[in-house]
């Protein structure tokens, strides 16, 4: 049987169904956002994961070779002039269908026996043959012949058999379905095509080329790896195939720490609200707590109690929060996997992964944080004689004596914080450990400050408002025991609003500037996810108008040491100002650039591998590794922060590589940009579909791309908001429910149901107010730390802090607002209650 | 001359829902307050006189019946013209004070005069010679939770009087104080009642209470019982 003394305190919940479910919603939703973002992220990383070790295979290792990959004599070689087995060749690049990235995989059916099981075992409608035969033979006769998962093929509505369209390198292809694999799980290996590797290469225009050869190498057998090593060509590398995964991760890894910072601020609103709901449970029982220390039950088994039925609300919580953050983690990942889309990699995930690790994190931070709320006030009421425990003066009383203190704490919190910060040199991780201390700290300081801009304002208001304006505005800061958690709750939502506008402004407009200057030509013309034909790019070059050309070539560098993006301009005459030298003099810089084995490196990339002009680095090329001085600096807001430039005449010195991606041609004053437009349109109908744009379209793409990066961190923080709504909202009506007797009697002196919901709205609106204005320094504070912390030291970026004025009224405004809506169930609540009733229950 | 009949109950019912059951509190209650006159209102615990307190003073409505005060029938009136009325015509004084914490000794008092929209130098005159009259002109600016229940209490009666209301409906007053507090309060409340004129109506267990007043009603079995006048 359960006992009594148990049963005293649940009983009380029971009586307050509106409690007990904003309690329960608001541990829910903090535990909803944490899990959600957790398993958006988890679920990017695993499912990239997952696609590279399925595509990987079996292979350790792989030899890969310039920008243009490696001749397939290569291959040649090392399977039958040097005997060595278990390795495959591999074409791989990407093709369109239907208006979708694929991945195309050109391998030889013979070599990946032993590499990878789904590329040779294809359900085919080869009927009685030997599994695999009819694939063979398929590959071998039949032009365009491709494989793909049952799932993608099904998705695509393709059956076996059935002929498609897919561009590559800007051109349409014929391809033909000729087999599936993958089942029951295609995990990893949806929307990849794999094919004859003669077919790929002919698609990619890679006659001759391989993209890289995999290899297989038995773990520990060096003497294995020697002899691959030795047998390779000059100008390629063996490079291990986890390292190579590793080294695409860690490309997006920046990305993924700052969402998961994203998710930490929303675990830290979420945490006050879990706070927030379960100490006005506590709260609210003092009476029932001193009534039941006066008749005998000692501090420990009270505050066991307390525990318990802590534990059985943060756990019931934490169960459909968990829930609740499985359907919202689908919707983020949809997000998330979109921006690692458009900035870093083809991803590609739907579902969402539910780790344990995850579910584990969202419980424990539920009914840990519902342990730690309800422990405080409960051990606070312990603490008082039992007759004292029954009055709220003197929990108010000790309220406003810790006051001081918790500020005081708050400012040596913030102390620890800045110190951090000057002492973590570049770290990222010791960055946002920074920013929430400086959160943290800064909250801790609200309710003084809170406290304190009550009584002052007090006064005031009593002469604008009379005795009504003077209750409401008093009232705040004589019930911060109650009213404190929400208001800190509402300025920590609201300035990570101020914090993120600011940051996103500031960058979007510096990006902005920047595009405004690189953009140089008037029209940039190119080939999606391919290399320009070279006849056509003659054709183009000579257009009637077109005064001067640039060419852009981007290659990625791969060694050890991991990736380096390097691309190769041909500058027009005109083009040099597009790029802006940070720390050379461009008139001799420009010269050197163009004449000698030099490069200029990316601010990010200087801040990054913290290098700077006169250092020298080593680049693979296909002469080998190669030394490069850095001639400058350039200021760049390219997401590939390992970015550097190198004029295409030492480019073509050091690379077989003639491909050109993108062409950006400079027109005469008189011509119209539609006008030539439309002649490229006409010259490449029927050789290579070629995309072009004009210098503002370019501009508007790269920054809707922009836009959606940060649509994530929008979601994220109108959740925190939402969150903190529902902090206010809990507030108010636990104090509306504690102060029944009070408004009764207010009632019962004259006070209309009109005035009474107005008392109520004009406090709830202070209360939005002072969150407001408390948020503004700490907002800013959060948005310098962004700007010159944390995204310094996660991309490299030098952001122009820019604080819009309209940004931080609307932010006070959002915060009255919030808050008046947090009141006007509550209001309404108090005004239709009859003064008799609300004394008779009281 | 005839003293006016300032309060009239006729034919007066209420009643409660507790769970399933109807618990009828008042079953035909009629009577007759005289203006100026001070009536103990008596019975048991629960028998109805803190009900038939506020039926009077215009916070609770009758099921059955009507109720005129100062000449205006209660259960005619809307919510917003019963508040009204009572911000006007009704001072209450509450066995647990009831002062609002938030607001100073002074602003407790200024609030029903501001809500009756007394002029602010009017009503600071009225605050001081009322403190005065109930020997708490140094606590102005005291906030309730650092006074004694006595003059919380003491508070409360100039709360009560400040708007000078032709009915104060005093629900046991003493019943939270020592004895000689007690008496202190009654004695007061009693004085500046009757110095103003007003009709005061006190549910009371106490037959030192009831001793002080012009008679005595009790509630039984949710009807009245009159006594004998004193």
């Amino acid at each position: 049987m359960i006992p009594v003394t148990l049963r005293a305190n649940f009983s009380y919940l029971i009586r307050h169904p509106l409690q007990l479910a904003l309690a329960l919603l608001g541990i829910g939703i903090g535990v909803a956002v944490i899990v959600a973002v957790d398993l958006a992220n988890a679920s990017a990383r695993k499912a990239f994961l997952m696609s590279m070790d399925a595509v990987t295979g079996e292979a350790t290792h792989q030899v890969i070779g310039g920008p243009r990959g490696l001749d397939e004599s290569a291959y040649v070689r090392l399977r039958v002039k040097k005997g060595i087995r278990n390795v495959a060749p591999i074409v791989e690049g990407t093709v369109i269908v239907s208006g979708v990235s694929f991945t195309v995989m050109g391998v030889d059916l013979f070599a990946e026996r032993e590499m990878r099981a789904f590329t040779g075992q294809a359900s085919t409608a080869g009927g009685d043959d030997a599994p695999g035969e009819t694939l063979f033979r398929e590959f071998l006769t039949r032009p365009g012949a491709v494989t793909m998962s049952q799932a993608t093929a099904a998705e695509f509505g393709l059956r076996i058999g059935q002929d498609f369209e897919l561009i590559a390198n800007g051109r349409s292809q014929r391809a033909s379905l000729v087999g599936t694999f993958g089942e029951d799980d295609d995990a990893g290996l949806q929307k990849l095509l794999v094919t004859d590797i003669a077919t790929a290469q002919l698609w990619l225009g890679s006659i001759g080329r391989l993209t890289r050869i995999d290899a297989r190498i038995p773990d520990g057998d060096d003497a294995a790896l020697a002899r691959l090593e030795a047998a390779l060509p000059d100008g390629l590398r063996i490079l291990s195939a986890a390292g190579r995964t590793r080294a695409t991760v860690e490309m997006s890894a920046a990305f993924m720490t700052n969402l998961a910072a994203m998710s930490l601020l929303a675990l830290l609103v979420g945490l006050f609200l879990i706070y927030n709901s379960v100490s006005f449970s506590v709260l609210q029982r003092r009476a029932l707590i001193g009534n039941l220390r006066a008749l005998g039950v000692t501090r420990a088994r009270m505050l066991s109690l307390i525990l318990v039925e802590a534990a059985v609300i943060g756990s019931l919580a934490s169960i459909l929060g968990v829930a609740a953050g499985i359907l919202l983690g689908e919707r983020l990942l949809a997000l998330v996997s979109q921006s690692i889309n458009d900035l870093y990699f083809r991803l590609n995930v739907t579902d969402v992964m539910v780790s344990p690790f995850s579910v584990v994190k969202g419980l424990a931070a539920g009914i840990g944080a519902s342990l730690a709320a309800a422990a405080v006030p409960a051990i606070e009421a312990m603490s008082f004689p039992p007759r004292l425990a029954m009055t709220r003066s003197s929990l108010e009383g000790r309220t406003g004596r810790l006051l001081p203190r918790i500020a005081l704490s708050g400012v040596v919190t913030m102390l620890a914080a800045v110190a951090l910060l000057l002492l973590s040199g570049r770290n990222l991780v010791a960055g946002l450990v920074a920013v929430f201390l400086l959160i943290f700290g800064f909250a801790l300081c609200v309710p003084l400050v809170v406290k304190a801009a009550s009584t002052l304002v007090a006064p005031f208001a009593a002469r604008i408002g009379g005795m009504l304006a003077r209750m409401a505005v008093s009232g705040i800061g004589e019930s911060l025991s109650r009213t404190g958690v929400a208001i800190v709750a509402l300025a920590v939502a609201v300035s990570a609003t101020i914090g993120v506008s600011v940051m996103v402004g500031s960058f979007r407009g510096s990006v902005d500037e920047w595009l405004g200057q690189t953009l140089q030509a008037d029209i940039y013309a190119g080939v999606q996810r391919g290399s320009l034909d070279p006849a056509l790019l003659d054709q183009i070059a000579t257009l009637d108008g077109v005064e001067a050309f640039s060419t852009s070539r981007r290659v990625q560098l791969e060694d050890a040491d991991g990736r380096t993006q390097l691309i190769a301009i041909r500058m027009a005459p005109g083009g040099y100002a597009g790029t802006e030298i940070i720390d050379a003099d461009p008139d001799t810089v420009w010269p050197l650039w163009e004449r000698e084995d030099v490069v200029l490196v990316s601010e990010p990339y200087a801040y990054q591998h913290d290098v700077s002009r006169g250092d020298v680095v080593m680049l693979p090329t296909d002469r080998g590794q190669r030394a490069f001085e850095i001639a400058a600096t350039y200021q760049s807001y390219d997401i590939n922060a390992s970015a550097m430039l190198m004029s295409r005449s030492i480019y073509d010195r050091h690379f077989d590589d003639a491909e050109v991606d993108s062409v950006g041609l400079y027109l005469a004053d008189d011509v119209d940009p539609e006008t030539v437009m439309a002649r490229i349109g006409e010259m490449s109908g029927g050789t290579q579909e070629i995309r072009f744009n004009s210098n503002a379209r370019i501009r508007e793409l790269s920054l809707e791309i922009f836009d959606r990066t940060f649509i994530i961190t929008d979601v994220l923080y109108w959740l925190a908001v939402g969150v903190a709504f529902i902090g206010i909202l809990g507030a108010m009506l636990a104090l509306q429910l504690e102060r029944g007797r009070e408004l009764a009697v207010l009632r019962a002196l004259g006070m209309t149901p009109a005035q009474l919901g107005g008392l109520i709205t004009t406090q709830t609106a202070v209360i939005g107010l002072f969150s407001g204005i408390a948020a503004v320094p700490l907002g800013v504070m959060m948005a310098y730390v962004l700007i010159e912390v944390i995204n310094r030291r996660a991309f490299g970026w030098q952001i122009d802090m820019a604080v819009a004025p309209d940004v931080l009224l609307s932010a006070i405004a959002f915060a009255i607002g919030a808050a008046m809506l947090a009141g006007v169930y509550p209001a309404y609540r108090a005004a239709r209650s009859q003064p008799a009733a609300a004394m008779r229950e009281e | 001359m005839n003293t006016p009949t300032e309060i009239e109950l006729r034919h007066l019912g209420k009643s409660f829902t507790e769970g399933q059951r109807r618990h009828r509190v008042l079953d035909d209650v009629s009577a007759d307050f005289l203006r100026g006159e001070t009536i103990a209102v008596r019975g048991r615990s629960g028998s109805g006189k803190s009900t038939l307190l506020n039926l009077i003073g215009g916070i609770d409505t009758p099921d059955a019946g009507r109720i005129i005060v100062a000449g205006v029938d209660l259960t005619g009136l809307t919510e917003r013209d019963r508040t009204l009325f009572r911000r006007e015509h009704i001072g209450f004084v509450y066995q647990a004070f009831n002062l609002v914490p938030t607001l100073s000794v002074a602003d407790n008092i200024r609030l029903v005069l501001e809500l009756n929209r007394v002029p602010a130098r009017e009503g600071q005159q009225r605050i001081e010679e009322l403190l005065d009259a109930v020997g708490l002109a140094d606590r102005a600016d005291s906030y309730p939770d650092v006074l004694s229940g006595g003059e919380q209490q003491r508070v409360a009666i100039a709360r009560a009087l400040c708007h000078e209301p032709a009915v104060v409906i005093a629900d046991e007053p003493t019943g939270n104080l020592d004895d000689s507090t007690a008496e202190l309060v009654l004695r007061l409340l009693d004085t500046l009642v009757r110095e103003r004129g007003g009709t005061m109506l006190i549910a009371t267990h106490s037959a030192r209470v009831a001793s002080v007043c012009d008679r005595e009603i009790e509630i039984h079995g949710g009807r009245l019982v009159a006594k004998a006048s004193s």
